[in-house]
């Protein structure tokens, strides 16, 4: 599956990307994340419920960011194992580019499912990518203008 | 653990049970009614269709706790002793093979005539087609259910 | 009301069914029963690097997790294909290594590598979830002509370039002269999609070791217990024969899947040994998606050749077959000589020459289902012909007629020797219920509505009751294909008769009863079918390829001749008449032209009795009989289906399926014609609906029901069913198989039919509306 998007942030570049690098923030904003840990300047751990059509599971999964480009550009490369509901696994090339006071990120993904997830959740992948993309950066604007999502 | 109680083929039974524990696994573990069968686990095939209160519902996807008190009848206890005129109509009109749908089929039938006969509308080969959706048979290619249901209608 | 052959009597077996009493394998349970879940890979090709079972063997409630390692370790035998086919250059078939829990590499999606052993079924799951399997992924492939192409991975070490084998029949050089010389030669790409058999019934086992007898015994899913014993103890060596007893109680449908010994029968049985528990495993609908050899999934091109007067001059044909991950049982045989033997059709072709490659790719085992290689023989020729007759500006029944087989026997460049048939009275038949004379005005009333109706026909012939030993060994087959059957006359004249075929629908109890009941001329209930236990009968081959009325039948009527030998001795000695003179009607035993007789009842307690038995003879009266067919038998006829499309939506109705076909002998009507709607519908599936999809990473993606369109009520259509018969001269009743026919004749029906109304040949099965819009946008 691929996506790609665009979105403004109402916040300067420089923030934009500490808080990108910084595993509260993505935390906090990733829908479903339960637990992230960083265990190098360009690694990181998480656990990460999601829910796709009928098939709920828990991925344990690491983060890589790769291509570091501060404060412009980095590719972010997850795997993530959700036991038997099979694993999910991709990448998305993010660059910010200042725009005013403001911040574009402009994104590239491609995401890949196997297991239980892409025998039953095949044809609602797109959907649900599309919709936990939109609600991060929904969560990651209003973090970055004071507005954190409720934890659940 | 949740205490299920409610009344299955006339009986009254009760089971303390898991809490998620579905109905057809109620039925079919708890209290060993092996003519409720299971035929997939997306609520598409309609092997598992009981009455609750008198109306078609896929145990499969149903929790036995949210029943508690209700009344339950399977295809044990479709007749008393003797045949229901549906059970009749499958067997003289060739209307199984295997017979792991059957169950199903012919709860779902019974329910389908009871309430097009109480809505007074005519039920057609067309409407029972349309009305089996949610049922697959994977051997009689439907033709002779069909005539089953339909010999049955004119006899319930 | 007759009982007897061509009696349209109600299975006796339904009574259980309709009221909720029959009794699968998944009902059996055992005092204290474990559950088993497999762990499997989401992966469809890795390496197994480790496995980390600490966590689930904390859980309370689990039992043993077991690996591949542990398996082989004890000496269970890797899984085997039973068909050896030899490549072309002399090189036997490449068979890769296939353990039942994978050692080291997985290569599906779906593959196991160990068990969870638990006090629940519940239990047993969530702790498959917490065995940690640590994989190395490699890259995969799921299309076969894409497994074939140089740089694809290599699934097993032994099969270079994924090839199994490359393999031909029928001579190239002459097929290739006589189509250089053709006055109009015909090419064709056609696809065969793969599906999965889907019976209702998910596969079940439930395995209990005896630690005292050290004795298994087996509840399983099966069309042929025997076989899956035989299997499971000679080349599994799960145990001796003798102390393994398979029992296939109901079974809930099975169009081939039901026939292999999977790797969780065996993995049950060893993991009964090893926990000393019975252990049960149930497959739901999503395991039995990746687990179920899935059937079909041919990549062919063909050229067929005509004379300037329409006569086929000659056929040949490149097929790849797509074989999964690993061999299945009967795998081999099925894209070979199930298939390239039947490219004859029911036409006179002199020059027939086929290529046949299998593949390995990443997918799940591909082997028999409905059919099993005619299908595809049949989708083939009958989509040439029809394609040719619209290239050549001919009739499409014209074009049949013209090359029909008319001379019986007639031998095939390609094995087969059709021995009866009358192919022209199936198509006049069909053609007269279908109402062909008055299609021209159905159409033009379609158009008025703005809608494209279209016609469109498939004469297919098939090789079933299979098969006979020699001809089958020749060929490469492990097994021999005959049947055997026990007639047991008990004191009080009741008979119990005891066969190898195993009945999963196909409602033996009624049929098999009903010719004993004729012979003898007792009444239906004193005569009951024993099946499915492999401690109550002897051997049998059970039941698959539309077998067991053509052999299963055919056995219990060699024993019952036998009987009917001995019940005449019996008769004779006791009322003092010639053998010859004796005659069985009515429930008596009489002297012919006399008024001399005795009860059948009182024969039986004649032989048991023994107080005035002939000399020499032993008591008793029970005779057993081994029947191996002299041949295949040919079921054919000629199939119409009508469709009305809508050009807007691509939306097809099938508004007429008309069926013609000559099965020979009919025992019960209602129950052929039942088999006949079954197969019908399941073509249609395959025509219109079903397709298995694996994404370029060769995972599935058609996993449910939700995705996977099985055919519904509303799908399919009433159909119209008749019989034209010639009688089959090769077994003593005369019959020929109506299992397969319906899913073997149908779909080149409905593509033909489609493809006519849309007026473009461009369209691949399944023909959903997506497609068939598709098709008429390209057309335009």
């Amino acid at each position: 599956m691929d996506m790609s998007g665009s979105y403004r942030i109402g916040a300067p570049r420089q923030a934009v990307w500490t808080a990108l690098n910084d595993a509260e923030v993505l935390k906090l904003c990733i829908p479903g994340c339960e637990e992230i840990e960083q265990t190098s300047p360009t690694t990181m751990t998480a656990r990460v419920v999601q829910k796709i059509g009928p098939v709920k599971a828990r991925f344990n999964g690491a983060i890589e960011l790769l291509n570091v480009n501060a404060p412009q550009s980095y590719t972010i490369k997850g795997e993530g194992q959700g036991g038997v509901a099979g694993f999910a696994k991709g990448a998305a090339d993010v660059t910010l580019s200042e725009d005013g006071g403001e911040t574009v990120l402009e994104f590239e993904a491609r995401a890949q499912v196997g297991g239980k997830l892409a025998r039953i959740g095949s044809r609602l992948i797109d959907a649900a990518a599309k919709k936990v993309a939109r609600q991060f950066f929904d969560n990651f604007h209003d973090h970055l203008n004071g507005k954190d999502p409720p934890g659940d | 653990m949740t205490n299920v109680s409610m009344t299955v083929n006339g009986k009254a039974v009760s089971r303390e049970v898991p809490d998620e524990t579905l109905l057809s696994e109620f039925l079919r573990e708890h209290l060993r009614l092996t003519g409720t069968h299971v035929g997939c686990d997306t609520s598409q095939c309609g092997a598992c269709v009981v009455h609750v209160n008198g109306k078609a519902v896929k145990s499969c996807s149903t929790l036995a706790a949210s029943l508690d008190g209700s009344q339950v009848t399977t295809i044990e206890g479709l007749a008393n002793g003797g045949l229901h005129p549906m059970q009749q109509a499958f067997t003289e009109n060739h209307g199984l093979q295997c017979g792991f749908c059957t169950p199903g089929m012919i709860m779902t039938s019974v329910d389908m005539v009871n309430r097009y006969k109480a809505d007074g509308k005519e039920l057609t080969a067309q409407a029972i087609r349309g009305e089996l959706a949610g049922n697959i048979c994977r051997c009689t290619g439907y033709h002779n259910i069909v005539k089953a249901v339909e010999d049955a209608a004119a006899k319930m | 009301m007759s009982t007897g052959i061509g009696a349209r009597v109600q299975r006796k077996e339904d009574k259980r069914y309709i009221t909720g009493k029959g009794k699968y394998t998944d009902d059996v349970r055992n005092e204290s029963q474990a559950y088993a879940a497999f762990v499997r890979s989401p992966h469809a090709h890795a390496n197994v690097n480790g496995i980390d079972t600490s966590a689930a063997m904390a859980m309370d409630g689990v039992i043993d997790v077991l690996n591949g390692q542990q398996l082989t370790g004890d000496g269970i035998g890797n899984i085997i294909c039973g068909w050896a086919i030899t490549s072309k250059d002399g090189s036997p078939m490449n068979m890769g290594a296939w353990s039942a829990l994978a050692t080291s590499k997985v290569r599906y999606v779906g593959d196991a590598v160990a068990v969870v052993i638990a006090e629940t079924q519940a239990l047993a799951r969530i702790a498959a979830e917490a065995v940690e399997v640590d994989y190395e992924v490699l890259p995969a492939v799921a299309a076969s002509d894409k497994a074939l192409a140089g740089g694809a991975a290599l699934i097993h070490d032994n099969a270079p370039g994924n090839l199994i084998y490359d393999w031909e029949i029928g001579d190239g050089a002459a097929t290739d002269a006589a189509l250089a010389g053709a006055a109009h030669v015909t090419e064709l790409a056609v696809t065969n999609n793969r599906l999965s058999p889907n019976a209702m019934e998910p596969r079940a086992a439930v395995a209990t070791f005896d630690e005292c007898d050290d004795h298994y015994t087996l509840y399983t899913t099966s069309q042929n217990p025997h076989v899956a014993r035989l299997v499971l103890s000679a080349f599994y060596q799960v145990a001796p024969e003798n102390k393994l007893r398979v029992i296939a109680p109901d079974v809930g449908g099975g169009f081939g899947s039901k026939i292999f010994i999977y790797p969780e029968e065996i993995t049950c049985l060893w993991a009964s040994m090893k926990t000393n528990r019975s252990v049960k495993w149930t497959s739901d609908r999503s395991e039995a998606f990746i687990t179920d050899a899935h059937g079909r999934d041919h990549i062919t091109t063909a050229k067929m050749g005509f004379d300037a007067a329409g006569k086929i001059v000659g056929f040949k044909v490149d097929t790849i077959a797509n074989f999964g991950a690993y061999m299945s049982l009967f795998s081999s045989s099925v894209p070979t000589y199930l298939y390239a033997t039947l490219l004859s059709g029911q036409y006179n072709i002199e020059n027939i020459h086929c290529n046949v490659r299998a593949a390995y790719t990443n997918t799940v085992p591909v082997d028999a289902y409905r059919g099993a290689g005619r299908p595809e023989a049949c989708f083939l020729v009958e989509r040439m012909m029809e394609t040719a007759a619209r290239e050549m500006g001919k009739d499409p029944t014209d074009l049949r007629r013209a090359n029909f087989v008319q001379e019986f026997p007639h031998q095939t460049p390609v094995i087969m020797a059709y021995d009866a048939g009358d192919f022209g009275a199936n198509l006049d038949q069909a053609m007269a219920a279908a109402d062909v004379a008055g299609f021209a005005a159905r159409k033009a009333e379609s158009a008025g509505r703005g809608k494209l109706r279209g016609l469109g026909y498939s004469s297919y012939i098939e090789a079933c009751g299979i098969a006979p030993s020699a001809a089958v060994g020749s060929l490469g087959a492990g097994v021999g294909l005959w049947e055997s059957a026990e007639v047991r006359v008990n004191p009080v004249g009741t008979i119990e008769v005891l066969t190898g075929s195993h009945s999963h629908g196909q409602g033996h109890e009624t049929t098999f009863a009903q010719i004993v009941a004729e012979r003898f001329d007792l009444p239906l209930e004193n005569v009951s079918i024993v099946h499915g236990d492999t401690d109550k009968v002897q051997f049998g081959m059970g039941t698959y390829g539309s077998r067991s009325g053509a052999v299963g039948m055919s056995a219990i009527v060699k024993a019952m001749d036998k009987v009917e030998a001995k019940v005449r001795k019996i008769a004779a000695h006791v009322l003092e008449a010639s053998e010859d003179d004796i005659v069985i009607e009515g429930g008596q035993v009489k002297v012919a032209g006399t008024d001399k007789a005795m009860g059948w009842h009182e024969v039986g307690l004649s032989a048991y009795t023994a107080h005035n038995l002939p000399p020499d003879m032993e008591p008793g009266l029970k005779e057993g009989a081994f029947y191996d067919p002299a041949n295949f038998t040919f079921p054919a006829g000629t199939y119409i289906c009508e469709v009305e499309v809508d050009p807007e939506t691509g939306v097809t109705d099938i508004v007429q399926f008309t069926a013609s076909d000559d099965f020979g002998t009919i025992i019960n009507p209602n129950i052929v014609e039942g088999q006949v709607h079954g197969g019908i519908a399941q073509g249609i599936g395959q025509a219109m609906l079903e397709q298995v999809v694996y994404d370029d990473d060769a995972q599935l993606v058609t996993g449910s029901y939700m995705d996977y369109a099985m055919p519904r009520a509303s799908d399919v259509p009433s159909f119209s069913v008749h019989h034209a018969s010639t009688t089959c001269p090769n077994n003593p009743l005369g019959m020929k198989g109506c299992g397969e026919a319906g899913a073997i004749g149908s779909p080149p029906a409905v593509i033909n039919a489609i493809t006519d109304a849309i007026g473009s040949n461009d369209l691949a099965m399944p023909a959903t509306p997506q497609a068939v819009w598709n098709a008429i946008q390209a057309a335009k």
